[in-house]
C-alpha cells in the first residue's frame, strides 16, 4: 500500500512536472546563461525556483544534493531537489520549488552537497518575477494607411495588472531588421509608420514595472502576423505638385505676355515693305506705278534727290555725268526702269521695263569698253572705262583683304563672260553688270574702288582690279521679270544701308533723277 | 410627544453638524500610483543608505516590523488583522526613522530620512481614506505583533521599503472600498 502511495505520489509528480516542464525548461534555458550567481533563482506565479548547473561528471542522482533556505533569521527549511534535463543544451540541472516563498523580506538559500555547502545567495523573492508571455496577441488592419492595431492579454496575474510593462516588437516579414515599443500598463498599441501594403510580424513581452515586483523579461509571443493597408496617392503630395504646376504656368504666362512683342517680331517676322517710300502708290493708284509716277513725277523724284543729295552720292553719279551727253539720256532713260524695276514689286512694268531693256541702245558701246579694258589692263586710269553706268561700284569698307578676296571671286566669272560676250546672252551679262556689291555702314568709299574724276588717278591695284569696276560680287541681278521669289530671294540677303562717305567726292550732284538709291529697295544688288 | 421628537431630532442634526474633533471623510485613494511614489522615493532612500557605508554605520539597534508577506496566508486573513498589521507596522518604523532626525547627519541623508517620515504619514492618509481602521496600541501585551531588529540603517531603510512594497500595497489593493467601485 504505501508502495502504491508512493507510485501515485510519483507519477502526479511526473505529470506535474511534464506540464510544467515545458515552461520550466524554457525559462531555466533563458536564464542559464546568466553566469553572474551559481544558484540561479526566479518566481513563476506564487513560487520561488532556483536552479544550479551540474558540476562536474557525476552520476545524476540527486539525492546527494540538499537545498535549504531561511528568512527573518528562523530555523532552515529544506526543499525537495529535483533534476531536469535539458534537451537543447544537453545538461543536466537541479531545482528546487519553494513550497511557501515568503515575499518582501531576504531569503537565504543554501545548496548542499554531501554536507557541505556548496553554494549560498541572499535575495528578495519579489525582485525575481518570470512572468509568462502575454496572451492572445492580436494584430489587425486598422483602415488606415501605414497603421495597426496590436492588442494582447496580460499573463494571469493578481493585483499586478497595473504594475506591468510590455514591449512591443515589429518587423517586415523576411526582413530581421526590427524596431521596438515600449509600453505601461495598457494592454494595446497602434503601430504608426509602417509601409503600405506590407506584412509586418508582431511580438510582445512583459516584465514587472520595477516599482512594486521586478523582474526578468519574458519570453517573446509567437510572432503574429498583420497586413498593412495599401496606401494611396498621398493627398498632400497631389496637391502639392498641382500647385507646382499652376505656379510655373503662370510663371510662363507672365513672361510670355510681358515680352510678346518681341517673342512675336522673332517668330512672324514683318515682311518690309517699301511703302512708306511711295506714299499713296498702293492706297490712291493701286500699285499702278505709272500713274504714280506721272502725279508726283517731279515733286517726289526732285525731293528724294535732294534729300539723298545730303547724302555722299555714289559713283554711278559722277560716271553719267563724265559720260558723253549722247549717253546721258540715253542713260538715264536706262537708269530710270532700272530703278523702277528694282524698287517695284508688281509686275505689271515688268513687261515694259524687260522690253526696254533688251535693247539698251549703248549695250554695244559698253561691250567696246570692256574689251579694250580686257587688252590693255594698265588703262585703268582711263575713267572711260568706269563710266557706264552700268558698272557698279564696290565700296570698300576698310578691309581690304577681304575685299581684294571678294575681287577676285568676283571677278572670275566676269572674266568668262567677257571671254565669251558678244550677242549671247546679253541679258545676263547685263545682270551681271547690274550688280552692285555695297558694303554696309559707315563705309569709307577708298579711292580704290571709287569711281574718280578723268583727273583723278586710279591707283593700280592689279589686274584682277580692273574687273573691279564691272565686277560683281557674285551676285546676279536678273532684270528679267522680277518675280516675286526673285524679290524674296533680294529680302534674304542682307541690304546694307549706304551711309558711306565719299570724300573724294564732297560736292553734291545736281542731277535729276540720276542718284541711285542706295539702300534697301534700291538697283543695288544684294550682298551676299 | 411631538415636541420632545422633534426637539430630540433638532438636537441629534445639531450635534452631527458640530461632531466634535472629527474631520469630514475623505475621498478614497484607490489609485496605487499615489503609494507607487511614495515606494520610489523609498528606493532613493535604500539606495542613497547603503551607497553610504562609513558615515551610516551607526551601533544602534532599530525595533522594526516583520515584512514578509505569504500571499496564501494574508489573502486568507481578515481587513482588520490586515490592518493592524499594517498601522503597528507603520508606528514602529515612524519611531525608528524619527529617531534618526536627532543624530548629526548630512545634508542628503537628512532629506531622505524627512522624506521617510512625511510619506508615512502621507501613506497613513491614504489608509484613513480607504476606511482602515487606525494603529490601536495594545494594552495588553507589550509587544503582541513580531518585530525583527536591525543593526544598521542600512538594513532599516531596507525593511522600510519592503514593507511599504509588501504588507501596505498588498492592503491598499484589496481595500473593499475600492473593491466595492470596480465590482
Amino acid at each position: 500500500m504505501r508502495n502504491d502511495r508512493l507510485k501515485i505520489v510519483f507519477v502526479l509528480c511526473l505529470a506535474f512536472v511534464s506540464t510544467g516542464g515545458q515552461h520550466l525548461e524554457s525559462k531555466v534555458a533563458q536564464l542559464l546563461q546568466d553566469k553572474a550567481e551559481d544558484i540561479k533563482c526566479f518566481v513563476e506565479g506564487k513560487d520561488l525556483t532556483c536552479f544550479w548547473e551540474e558540476e562536474e561528471e557525476r552520476n545524476n542522482l540527486h539525492d546527494q544534493y540538499t537545498f535549504t533556505y531561511s528568512y527573518e533569521n528562523k530555523k532552515k527549511m529544506a526543499c525537495v531537489v529535483s533534476s531536469l534535463s535539458l534537451l537543447a543544451s544537453n545538461k543536466t540541472v537541479f531545482f528546487c520549488k519553494l513550497p511557501k516563498t515568503p515575499f518582501f523580506t531576504t531569503l537565504v538559500v543554501q545548496v548542499y552537497r554531501d554536507a557541505q555547502m556548496l553554494y549560498s545567495r541572499s535575495l528578495n523573492a519579489e525582485n525575481f518575477l518570470f512572468l509568462d508571455p502575454p496572451r492572445n496577441l492580436t494584430v489587425t488592419n486598422s483602415g488606415k494607411e501605414g497603421q495597426l492595431n496590436v492588442s494582447w492579454l496580460p499573463p494571469p496575474l493578481k493585483y499586478m495588472d497595473d504594475s506591468l510593462i510590455y514591449e512591443v516588437r515589429y518587423a517586415m516579414e523576411g526582413s530581421n531588421m526590427g524596431k521596438v515599443e515600449v509600453i505601461k500598463v495598457s494592454t494595446m498599441l497602434v503601430l504608426l509608420g509602417l509601409q503600405s501594403d506590407t506584412r509586418y510580424k508582431v511580438w510582445v513581452r512583459v516584465k514587472p514595472d520595477g516599482v512594486a515586483y521586478k523582474g526578468y523579461w519574458s519570453a517573446w509571443t509567437e510572432p503574429v502576423f498583420g497586413v498593412t493597408p495599401p496606401g494611396d496617392m498621398d493627398p498632400l503630395i497631389v496637391v502639392l505638385v498641382l500647385f507646382i504646376g499652376l505656379i510655373l504656368c503662370l510663371l510662363s504666362l507672365t513672361v510670355i505676355l510681358s515680352h510678346h512683342k518681341f517673342l512675336l517680331k522673332k517668330l512672324w517676322p514683318d515682311i518690309p515693305t517699301p511703302e512708306h517710300k511711295f506714299p499713296g502708290l498702293f492706297t490712291v493708284y493701286k500699285g499702278d506705278f505709272k500713274e504714280w509716277m506721272s502725279q508726283n513725277n517731279g515733286s517726289i523724284w526732285g525731293r528724294s534727290v535732294h534729300v539723298y543729295a545730303e547724302e555722299l552720292p555714289s559713283p554711278l553719279e559722277v560716271l553719267s555725268e563724265v559720260s558723253l551727253t549722247g549717253h546721258a539720256t540715253s542713260q538715264r532713260e536706262e537708269r530710270k526702269p532700272v530703278e523702277e524695276e528694282e524698287e517695284k514689286e508688281s509686275e505689271r512694268s515688268d513687261s515694259r521695263l524687260t522690253d526696254r531693256w533688251r535693247e539698251p541702245p549703248h549695250a554695244h558701246w559698253l561691250m567696246e569698253q570692256l574689251r579694250a579694258l580686257q587688252d590693255n589692263p594698265e588703262s585703268l586710269s582711263q575713267s572711260s572705262l568706269l563710266q557706264s553706268h552700268d558698272t557698279y561700284v564696290t565700296l570698300n569698307q576698310g578691309d581690304n583683304e577681304r575685299q581684294d578676296d571678294d575681287v577676285f571671286e568676283e571677278t572670275v566669272p566676269l572674266q568668262t563672260l567677257f571671254t565669251t560676250a558678244g550677242t549671247s546672252s546679253l541679258s545676263t551679262s547685263r545682270s551681271d553688270l547690274g550688280s552692285l556689291q555695297q558694303s554696309s555702314g559707315s563705309g569709307r568709299l577708298s579711292s580704290q574702288s571709287s569711281f574718280e574724276y578723268p583727273n583723278h588717278t586710279w591707283p593700280p591695284k592689279g589686274p584682277g582690279y580692273a574687273y573691279m569696276a564691272v565686277a560683281d560680287s557674285g551676285v546676279s541681278m536678273d532684270y528679267s521679270p522680277m518675280s516675286s521669289s526673285r524679290i524674296a530671294e533680294l529680302g534674304k540677303h542682307r541690304m546694307y544701308t549706304n551711309d558711306y562717305k565719299n570724300d573724294i567726292f564732297p560736292h553734291k550732284w545736281p542731277l535729276s533723277g540720276q542718284h541711285i538709291k542706295s539702300g534697301s529697295g534700291s538697283c543695288t544688288g544684294t550682298v551676299w | 410627544m411631538f415636541h420632545g421628537s422633534g426637539l430630540f431630532a433638532l438636537l441629534l442634526m445639531v450635534l452631527e453638524w458640530t461632531r466634535p474633533g472629527l474631520s469630514s471623510p475623505l475621498r478614497p485613494i484607490c489609485d496605487l500610483r499615489v503609494l507607487d511614489h511614495f515606494i520610489k522615493e523609498a528606493w532613493d532612500a535604500e539606495a542613497a543608505m547603503i551607497a553610504c557605508k562609513d558615515a551610516c554605520s551607526i551601533a544602534t539597534n532599530f525595533t522594526v516590523p516583520l515584512t514578509t508577506v505569504d500571499f496564501d496566508v494574508w489573502d486568507a486573513m481578515k481587513i482588520e488583522e490586515q490592518a493592524q498589521e499594517v498601522q503597528s507596522g507603520l508606528h514602529v518604523l515612524n519611531e525608528a526613522i524619527s529617531s534618526l532626525q536627532i543624530s548629526n547627519q548630512t545634508d542628503v541623508l537628512q532629506s531622505h530620512i524627512d522624506a521617510s517620515i512625511s510619506n508615512i504619514a502621507s501613506i497613513r492618509q491614504v489608509l484613513r481614506s480607504l476606511s482602515i481602521p487606525e494603529y490601536v496600541p495594545s494594552s495588553s501585551d507589550g509587544e503582541d505583533m513580531e518585530m525583527q531588529k536591525v543593526s544598521s540603517i542600512s538594513e532599516l531603510f531596507q525593511v522600510h521599503i519592503n514593507f511599504l512594497r509588501g504588507k501596505v500595497r498588498r492592503l491598499l489593493t484589496s481595500a473593499p472600498v475600492c473593491r466595492q467601485g470596480v465590482s
